[in-house]
């Protein structure tokens, strides 16, 4: 009997869990609170509300999707310090090396030579036709994409994009198209339309 | 002597002859090269043309068929607008199907340069694609079952429990015929259903048995380590993060900025995936190993997004794909990625385990209390150049005078209350 007591339960943990369903709860009203609702899924990923600007963040971009013209003339609104070049760098390599390589030239892992399973060949962004792009311009594609290449303004904020265009033009040509680069200050500050960007300050704070 | 000289000159001859001939020959029907353009089409086509899949521009299998004239098809490499205004009507059908997109002119290319990219293209059509490259003997291995084992113990002991109680029985049998023989009165033997010392040890064995599964069922309650739900589309972070290598961050953007790693957008996939139809990589099994057709998850990525890849366009209204979450913390509890990853500079694994070797995400952390203060309380802030940090000075001042060659999260307040609870 004894025996088979230890028999049954060791059966009755081996047709334990289902690892498919979720389990249990103990107090349901306290693991999905009412009173925490705000910061429920819903809720959480709302727009914000037409025409606000988020602190801290760099004034909306108003060039539509077709104005290349246009946006071959924007200029980075940020100054740029070494260390915004090294978080362009690893921003690029997150978002961008992944297509267009770590080297820049358009043989990123998914692509491969034409090996891997990206049919199409990702744009050499480090010589060629994609080095004469202007920092506006290479800021465009990426918030609206070109041909095969999608939008990345849902992964990366406007100020992120801007830094990864000033990363590419350093590097583009073996650094012949670097633009300048603020010394002193180790933050990003706003450019010339400061007066206009008053919000647009340290960009650490968001941490 | 005169003979020998006049062998040479005929001998000279006639090799002269047959290179000047192989000359000549090589010049006027010069034999494209396909690997040279392959070289050209890699650099200059391929951004926008497949040569079996429509991208941006159409499928380049069987170009040459498709147009009327040879040299038309030339002119249209050199300048495609020049074609388009000449109102070849094959040229303004195509220049009208693909939104009304010019294709770069490239007149530098000479003829034979296009002739060696219509032969790679040629030689490139007769190949098969789309084959499942995946290698045989990649099913996944039966998992040793540990009910399997936990059962012929179960059964072992058994057999070896009713042998003792035999063993038993004849024990106090001959004893009882000893005595007899003996005539030594023994008294009547109690059954062991009666037998005191037996009932009480049954009862503590129950309660040690009935009370620890009780327990581990309490303390289970609302905790869902391994949990592993179906999703809607079997999405392989093995072959995502793993063979394609793509960052965490590239999907997951949000685990830097905020509070949630953020399920990804369709868009995100999207970047990929609108010229990525097909699965080719290795066989994929669930984890009841069941086959699972790559090709046609992909074809439920695009149900969802409305995206016609026949026509690469987005033709039908979209609906949001409904991912199961995994990891759910209580309301009562606050968690914040951004916190972890920015100023913590944890890895993801740390919390997530070896997500790249996962087809099918499961939870991989008990995420109970005892496991986050647990890890507070032995993990060392990477104190130096972090901002974050800065305002410790108390233990700036003694790391830097040797008093400490530390700092736990628990020292700059990591097992607070309220730091965690709101």
């Amino acid at each position: 009997m004894i025996a088979a007591a230890v028999v049954s339960g060791a059966m009755l943990s081996a047709c334990g869990k289902d690892n498919r369903k979720p389990g249990k709860h103990y107090m349901p009203d306290m693991v999905e609170s009412r009173a925490y609702e705000f910061y429920s899924e819903r809720l959480s990923t709302l727009k914000p509300v037409d025409g606000t600007v988020k602190r801290g963040e760099l004034l909306p971009y108003h060039l539509k999707a077709a104005d290349t013209a246009l946006a071959n003339a924007v200029k980075n609104p940020l100054i740029l310090s070494k260390a915004d070049l090294e978080e362009g760098k690893r921003l690029f390599n997150i978002y961008c090396a992944i297509c267009h390589g770590s080297k820049l030239d358009g043989n990123g892992p998914l692509y491969n030579g034409g090996a891997g399973p990206y049919v199409a060949a990702p744009a050499n962004l480090a010589s060629g036709a994609k080095a004469s792009y202007t920092e506006g311009r290479l800021f465009h594609v990426m918030t609206f994409g070109y041909n095969a290449m999608g939008s990345y303004a849902s992964q990366l904020d406007r100020e992120q994009r801007w830094k990864v265009a000033a990363y590419i033009r350093s590097v583009q040509n073996g650094g012949a198209n670097a633009g300048p680069v603020a010394n002193e200050a180790t933050q990003t500050a706003p450019a010339a339309p400061a007066a206009t960007a008053p919000a647009a300050t340290d960009s650490s704070a968001k941490h | 002597m005169y003979r020998r000289v006049s062998i040479l000159m005929r001998k000279h001859f006639v090799s002269v002859l047959v290179l000047c001939v192989a000359m000549i020959a090589s010049l006027s029907v010069r034999a494209a090269d396909p690997g040279k353009g392959k070289t050209l089409f890699q650099q200059n086509c391929a951004s926008c043309h497949n040569v079996h899949k429509q991208v941006t521009g159409p499928a380049l299998k069987g170009v040459e068929e498709r147009w009327s004239d040879k040299k038309l098809l030339h002119q249209w490499i050199h300048n495609s607008s020049s074609v388009v205004a000449s109102g070849d009507a094959y040229a303004v059908k195509l220049f009208n199907d693909f939104n009304k997109q010019v294709m770069p002119g490239f007149p530098s290319f000479t003829d034979a340069d296009i002739d060696d990219i219509l032969a790679y293209i040629a030689d490139e059509s007769t190949k098969v694609v789309g084959g499942p490259g995946g290698k045989p003997g990649d099913k996944p291995v039966a998992e040793a079952d540990g009910g399997n084992n936990s059962l012929l113990f179960g059964i072992i002991t058994l057999i070896l429990a009713i042998v003792a109680l035999i063993l038993m029985q004849i024990n106090s049998n001959l004893n009882k015929l000893a005595g007899d023989k003996d005539g030594v009165p023994t008294p009547d033997p109690v059954p062991f259903y009666k037998n005191k010392a037996y009932i009480a040890l049954v009862i503590l064995l129950l309660f040690i048995v009935g009370g620890y599964y009780t327990i581990n069922g309490a303390i289970g309650l609302g905790r869902q380590k391994d949990y592993m739900p179906e999703q809607p589309i079997f999405y392989s972070h093995k072959v995502h993060a793993g063979v394609n290598q793509i960052n965490c961050l590239y999907c997951h953007a949000g685990a830097e900025k905020s509070k949630h790693a953020m399920i990804p957008s369709e868009n995100i996939c999207m970047n990929c995936h609108k010229t990525i139809s097909e699965y080719g990589g290795a066989d994929l099994y669930t984890a009841e190993g069941k086959k699972v057709n790559g090709t046609a998850e992909i074809q439920k990525l695009y149900d969802h997004v409305g995206w016609d890849k026949k026509a690469q366009a987005y033709t039908k209204p979209g609906k949001p794909i409904q991912w199961t979450k995994i990891h759910n913390l209580p309301d009562h509890v606050y968690f914040n990625h951004s916190q972890h990853v920015v100023a913590g500079k944890q890895q993801c694994q740390t919390c997530h385990g070896a997500i790249t070797e996962m087809d099918e995400v499961h939870q991989f952390a008990e995420l109970s209390m005892g496991w986050c203060v647990n890890c507070h309380r032995t993990t060392k802030v990477q104190f130096a150049d972090n901002k974050y940090y800065s305002i410790f000075e108390q233990f700036h001042q003694q790391v830097k005078e040797g008093k400490i060659d530390s700092v736990t999260v628990e020292m700059v307040g990591g097992t607070e209350c309220q730091k965690c609870h709101y």
